[in-house]
């Protein structure tokens, strides 16, 4: 076994390192987070031309042929840094959605998206599906859509959705303007922005419908498992720098005429985020190679578990950063309890511990049947 | 990157798979099988079989008899005997003092003692802890006199794991009062046939006999039984600390629980009964995930020549807290099955009949080898600097 990341990794994460600490401050993302717009086109302009809208997706579909290990490597900073661009909603995540849907029309968007030329968002989840993205309660009866989607993440700003849907029994996905739906804008837990829509006979024609049945089926399943992945790699960024920031105070915070360091209790809290990172370093790299892999059991046994222990443990470092801070922890002066929304927003977006359990069981007994 | 063994470390596998399958003795596998633990004769065999294919020191540099096999392969081995229903080997002898005597040791102390250790002939117990010196070991007070050609040792072991089985103990006793505590130890080798040497047993919360005391009274131990200088225990004692640890996590001992915690739930009679188990039991696959690849790396570390240093103590940590969280959500799964302490037969599924020995006799391992609470304070002086 080799845990070494290749150079190619190294030194795309170093570049986003750089990047952000150059141009995203905590400032930044306050003032952001106020903006109901979060596309800053300098930056938009950045990230094209650090190779990012294309690096996703394989050379065969116009991509740069990037593996999801090198996703996560920038998807990791920009937790750490809690950049709110929405290089994840807006290219990224309806990115792979498309290659995955595989079809003259889906691979057609997909370049535009690579070009910077369009920007679509994913609505795959809806109040009566929850988590459950291959069974949408949004209805395609012939020509007409109807039905709900919510947590539509896209910076505030997409002009067109993807949207997943029963046609009969099968599923669809299916590509239309936000302005044939009626809108409802949010900000959510981790300060993005994202919509609900409500579709009410909406008119689709054959070639907004991009693919179906068990393509279709495919397509999100691969799409959930790499989110999945992106989630773990964003909460484990912020999770870093929860925790050398933690040490840092208590290496610094005098009370009793010495440093919090020093108490023992202090120190063992500290210890134990300190071998929960290492843990989820562990799993953030399995998952990083495993959550694209071709074995669609394995793929999902590995995204399942990575979630439910993020969900645990990366999300228990943050609570525990706000308890050593003390008062100031619970202040929206200090980044600590921005990390600590991130992080929980990020174990509850695609899946929440209990959902992954649940996927964890099924996974493993499906693995045992083929053994 | 890459989470695959090779096709060489697969082909290992796959021989030493078949090796175990033929070759661990069927009372051994069915008393592991059960949860039990292995007696003197059953371990000892065990360990002779091993130390036959030279197998027992798989650890040891070839210079001294090991198989000269990377980390790798020693962590598949490891998993192949645990999944085989073998128990792991005493650690005293093979991971302890030999390792000191390779490294410390005089030609002729290597020359004497570590063929013994290899063969599994001779067994081993550690004499560290004292009434007054657990976790605060420097404290120590087994004094060991200097009186012509040997030392007159007078003092008191306590906690000594299978000293009333051991030929040998290896032991820290103090040399030098007037220095800085850590400073006056040393190491010493100590027949436990030697007059003056009296082993009383102490009854663990298993209800089995695992622990003793050892009473040193004007105990004669030749000059030639010192491991290095006078005052080097302190230094020996911190390197067995670091020393090979890409077993430490106990990951392939939980592998094999977990396995029969899977044979306990498809017993179970209730379809409501096997849903509660299955996500119990799912809860503790997620963390050995998490535990067991972070073990990879540190094995991939060592082979690489770049192996963990005090980090790897997490690995003790979460392992050792994993192995009871697992031994717990045995007795959980056979509820009242789990509750029989002395019945030959078993009042349900055989497998439950031995859970709450194990469960209780699992509660030490959070507590020996430096309690978890010793191992995050050293985390934290060396690692976090606090």
């Amino acid at each position: 076994m080799d845990f070494k990341l290749p150079e190619n990794t190294t030194m795309i994460a170093d570049t986003a390192r750089r990047y952000l600490k150059d141009n995203y401050s905590f400032d930044t993302y306050i003032a952001q987070l106020n903006e109901s717009n979060h596309l800053e086109a300098n930056r938009w302009q950045s990230m094209n031309d650090l190779g990012w809208f294309g690096l996703p997706f394989a050379e065969s579909v116009g991509g740069y042929g990037g593996s999801l290990l090198d996703v996560c490597a920038i998807v990791k900073e920009l937790g750490a840094a809690l950049c709110l661009d929405p290089f994840v909603d807006l290219i990224v995540s309806p990115g792979k959605l498309l290659e995955y849907a595989n079809t003259p029309a889906s691979l057609a968007l997909l370049d535009r998206i690579i070009a910077g030329e369009e920007r679509v968002a994913c609505g795959l989840y809806d109040r009566h599906a929850g988590y459950h993205v291959l069974n949408p309660s949004l209805r395609l009866n012939g020509e007409r859509l109807s039905g709900q989607k919510h947590v539509v993440s896209d910076g505030g700003v997409a002009d067109a959705v993807l949207v997943s849907a029963m046609s009969g029994d099968e599923l669809a996905i299916v590509a239309l303007p936000f302005d044939a739906c009626d809108v409802e804008r949010y900000r959510l837990l981790d300060g993005s922005r994202a919509a609900s829509l409500t579709l009410d006979d909406v008119l689709i024609t054959d070639e907004m419908v991009l693919c179906r049945g068990d393509a279709a089926k495919q397509a999100v399943s691969a799409w959930f498992d790499y989110l999945c992945a992106l989630d773990c790699a964003r909460m484990y960024g912020a999770c870093r720098e929860v925790y050398q920031a933690t040490l840092e105070y208590a290496r610094t915070r005098k009370q009793f005429g010495t440093t919090i360091g020093s108490f023992q209790v202090i120190q063992h809290y500290l210890v134990d985020a300190f071998i929960d990172l290492q843990q989820l370093e562990s799993m953030l790299l399995m998952v990083s190679v495993k959550g694209e892999s071709a074995n669609v059991c394995e793929r999902g046994r590995a995204t399942a578990a990575a979630k439910a222990y993020y969900a645990n443990r990366a999300v228990g470092i943050t609570q525990q950063g706000i308890q050593i801070h003390g008062g100031v922890g619970v202040t929206e002066e200090l980044n600590i309890g921005h990390y600590f929304r991130l992080v929980t927003h990020a174990s509850l977006s695609h899946g929440d511990r209990e959902h992954h359990m649940s996927r964890f069981i099924q996974a493993g007994e499906k693995q045992n049947e083929v053994v | 990157m890459n989470l695959d063994f090779s096709n060489d470390e697969k082909e290992f596998r796959k021989s030493i798979r078949q090796w175990m399958k033929e070759n661990v003795p069927d009372d051994i596998r069915s008393c592991t099988a059960r949860g039990a633990m292995p007696d003197k004769s059953m371990q000892q065999r065990w360990e002779r079989l091993l130390g036959s294919q030279g197998w027992l020191t798989t650890t040891w540099p070839e210079q001294y008899g090991g198989p000269g096999w990377s980390a790798t392969q020693r962590y598949i081995f490891d998993l192949e005997r645990a999944l085989a229903g073998a128990p792991p080997t005493s650690p005293f002898g093979v991971a302890m003092v030999g390792p000191v005597l390779y490294t410390f040791g005089s030609e002729a102390q290597k020359a004497h003692w570590l063929p013994g250790i290899q063969s599994g002939e001779t067994l081993w117990c550690q004499g560290y802890s004292e009434p007054n010196a657990g976790s605060d070991l420097a404290s120590l007070k087994t004094r060991a006199t200097l009186n012509g050609d040997h030392y007159l040792v007078n003092g008191q072991k306590i906690w000594t794991t299978q000293a009333h089985w051991a030929d040998m103990m290896f032991c820290l006793v103090r040399t030098d009062s007037s220095v800085k505590p850590q400073q006056g130890i040393s190491f010493l080798l100590i027949d436990m046939k030697t007059p003056g040497i009296e082993v009383r047993p102490i009854y663990s919360i298993d209800g089995h006999h695992h622990l003793n005391e050892v009473y040193f009274t004007d105990v004669k131990v030749p000059v030639g039984n010192m491991v290095g200088k006078e005052g080097m225990g302190w230094t020996i004692a911190k390197f067995l600390l670091t020393h090979e640890r890409t077993t430490i996590a106990g990951v392939a001992d939980i592998h094999y629980e977990i396995s029969r915690l899977k044979t306990a739930m498809a017993a179970l009679p209730t379809e409501n009964d096997k849903e509660q188990a299955k996500r119990r039991l799912a809860a503790l696959e997620v963390d050995l995930m998490a535990l067991e690849y972070t073990n990879f790396r540190t094995v991939a570390a060592t082979d690489e020549g770049k192996p963990f240093g005090p980090e790897s103590s997490g690995l003790k940590i979460k392992g050792t807290e994993l192995q009871q969280r697992v031994s717990q959500a045995m007795v959980e799964t056979g509820g009242l099955m789990s509750l029989p302490w002395d019945n030959e037969e078993p009042i349900g599924e055989q497998i439950f009949n031995q859970a709450s020995r194990r469960y209780n006799f699992l509660r030490a391992c959070t507590i020996y080898g430096g309690s978890n609470e010793i191992q995050k304070n050293v985390l934290a002086k060396m690692l976090l600097g606090l």
